[in-house]
């Protein structure tokens, strides 16, 4: 049995979506966010230890998250008409590869990139924290010494107390729901700009849909349990069907808490990310086969 | 057309199909604790529009920091309305976060009471009333955050102590520490108790107070000062028979006292 289409062609495009994107300096995000992170990890020493610690982790989750979006959105959204721009659409598709084919290399492609950057930020992360932690934990012991309080039931205690704000597994499965949440923002500007008429556009409608979709919840219960009128209830659910669900993906609040996150949560995540990259998938192929090139 | 058509139709089959996927997931990740209520929208009159949008964003933490540090910077420019305001931000924005609550409740009832009670700019009458509403107002905080986070054995020993220290209400700091031993198993939380119990007026409470010291008493480890000074009062006051009566830890030395420092 033959598959209808070509791993390694598909592998070959996604590659070059990744050289493509690295050529317009887009991982210089890094820098940013390493020196965001060593900022956090070192200012306001006033705080309690614990304060620190969730400082640097909520600062650096929320760089996390902004640079995911930012990403997804705008690398995304500049692919297609780049393509056009300098006309390397037509090279390929004047070669036997099919459209869906491009789409499918272009999204594995950015998905590539902010997989691996997302990995480069969480490994320089987890470097800060775990830093942080340990100078944390000393430096609290040698308080309990210098005052005289430093018994082994005493320093257990700062112990357990600093390390559930220090470095835990649970934080790396914060950083793949954020990667969930990037994808199904990747796979929509996609699927947005097949039928956009100008970059900006596609990038505006993204950042407005996602908006949306992070208060899709909101939306959702309205449109379930609300006791508006017809038309109220007919324009959320409208919304609620159009948007995507950005909050299913936001537990990073919670992990940073400590929450643990379950092997059905991540299952729920998963799920849900991959419909919807699938679904939107197939709408950019309907709408990429038809357009005029 | 017919392609367009084609991705309108596939668009809204992924849309009503993925709505009671996305429900279940929700309501699972409510209850386990991975996702936090919705936001209420009257935060919206609170937060400015970028705060609101960055928090429905998946940046609650971030903005729940940001509001804690200018809570922080308010403390320090001894602003109790504006620390007050923003703490409860920031508690509602992260209300399973119990170190926000802890601080929150422990600027009002010490840190802003303290203020007021000292404030020489104000009659005594006021000062009172004033420290007194504050106390309240962190003993408000604490039990908000017990909504959240029932058993929390940081905000059950803060409301014990806020109790015992600032709003001098033993049966109520008893009941607290109470809690704190039924969480924790730790005995000294019910000696805690006991000596609360003991400050009261109740002698139903009294006796509630003997059972517990004289079962801690059992434990050789746990006969502090304190619990046996407050083991002899409960034995007058509850009239124990001599017989079932501890020893008196007092050596009768003629024309000599030797005082019990009232450590824990």
């Amino acid at each position: 049995m033959t598959l209808p289409f070509s791993i390694p062609r598909i592998w070959t495009l996604a590659t070059a979506t990744v050289t493509q994107l690295l050529r317009m300096k887009i991982m210089a995000f890094l820098l940013v966010f390493s020196v965001i992170v060593v900022a956090a990890g070192f200012a306001f020493p006033v705080m309690n230890p614990e304060q620190q610690l969730k400082f640097l982790k909520d600062v650096s989750f929320g760089a996390l998250q902004l640079f995911s979006v930012v990403i997804a959105v705008c690398a995304t959204a500049l692919l297609l008409p780049r393509d056009l721009e300098d006309r390397t659409l037509y090279t390929i598709l004047s070669k036997p590869v099919p459209r869906f084919e491009y789409l499918l290399g272009k999204l594995l492609g950015v998905l590539i990139l902010i997989g691996a950057g997302l990995l480069l930020m969480d490994i320089a992360f987890s470097a800060v924290l775990w830093l942080r932690e340990k100078l944390v934990l000393a430096q609290s012991v040698a308080a309990l010494k210098a005052e005289g309080t430093a018994t082994a039931e005493s320093i257990a205690q700062v112990e357990a107390f600093v390390g559930k704000q220090g470095l835990t597994w649970n934080l790396h499965l914060g950083v793949v729901a954020i990667f969930f949440k990037a994808a199904v923002i990747t796979a929509l500007t996609l699927m947005i700009s097949c039928f956009a008429s100008s970059t900006l556009f596609t990038i505006v409608i993204s950042f407005l849909i996602t908006i949306a979709g992070h208060g899709q919840g909101l939306i959702r219960e309205y449109f379930l349990t609300g006791h508006a009128g017809w038309f109220k209830k007919l324009l959320s659910a409208l919304l609620a069907v159009v948007t995507p669900d950005m909050g299913v993906f936001d537990i990073v609040d919670n992990v940073i808490n400590g929450e643990l996150v379950t092997l059905a949560a991540l299952g729920f995540m998963a799920a849900i990310a991959s419909a919807y990259l699938v679904g939107y998938s197939v709408v950019s192929h309907l709408l990429f086969v038809e357009k005029e090139l | 057309m017919k392609r367009r058509l084609q991705a309108l139709v596939v668009l809204l089959i992924l849309g009503a199909a993925k709505l009671p996927l996305e429900e279940t997931a929700t309501q699972h990740f409510r209850t386990t604790g991975l996702l936090s209520a919705p936001l209420s929208l009257s935060l919206r009159e609170n937060l400015s529009q970028m705060g609101f949008a960055a928090s429905l964003g998946g940046l609650r933490s971030l903005v729940a920091t940001i509001t804690y540090l200018r809570a922080y910077r308010e403390w320090e420019n001894v602003n109790w309305a504006k620390v007050d305001g923003l703490l409860q931000l920031t508690t509602s924005l992260q209300p399973m976060y119990s170190n926000y609550w802890d601080e929150a409740s422990w600027h009002m009832a010490y840190n802003a009471a303290s203020y007021y009670e000292n404030d020489e700019k104000v009659n005594a009458f006021v000062r009172e009333k004033l420290a007194k509403e504050h106390v309240q107002r962190g003993i408000a905080i604490l039990l908000e955050g017990l909504r959240y986070l029932p058993d929390d054995v940081r905000l059950w020993n803060s409301l014990a102590e806020i109790y015992e220290r600032r709003s001098k209400e033993p049966r109520q700091a008893a009941v607290a520490y109470l809690q704190v031993y039924r969480l924790t198993g730790n005995n000294r939380y019910a000696r805690f108790a006991a000596y609360q119990y003991v400050q009261t007026t109740d002698p139903e409470l009294w006796k509630k107070a003997y059972e517990l010291l004289r079962a801690a008493y059992e434990k050789k480890s746990q006969r502090t000062p304190s619990l046996i000074e407050n083991l002899k009062t409960l034995e007058e006051r509850l009239n124990i028979p001599l017989m079932k009566r501890i020893p008196d830890p007092r050596p009768k030395i003629e024309n000599a006292t030797i005082e019990v420092k009232p450590g824990r």
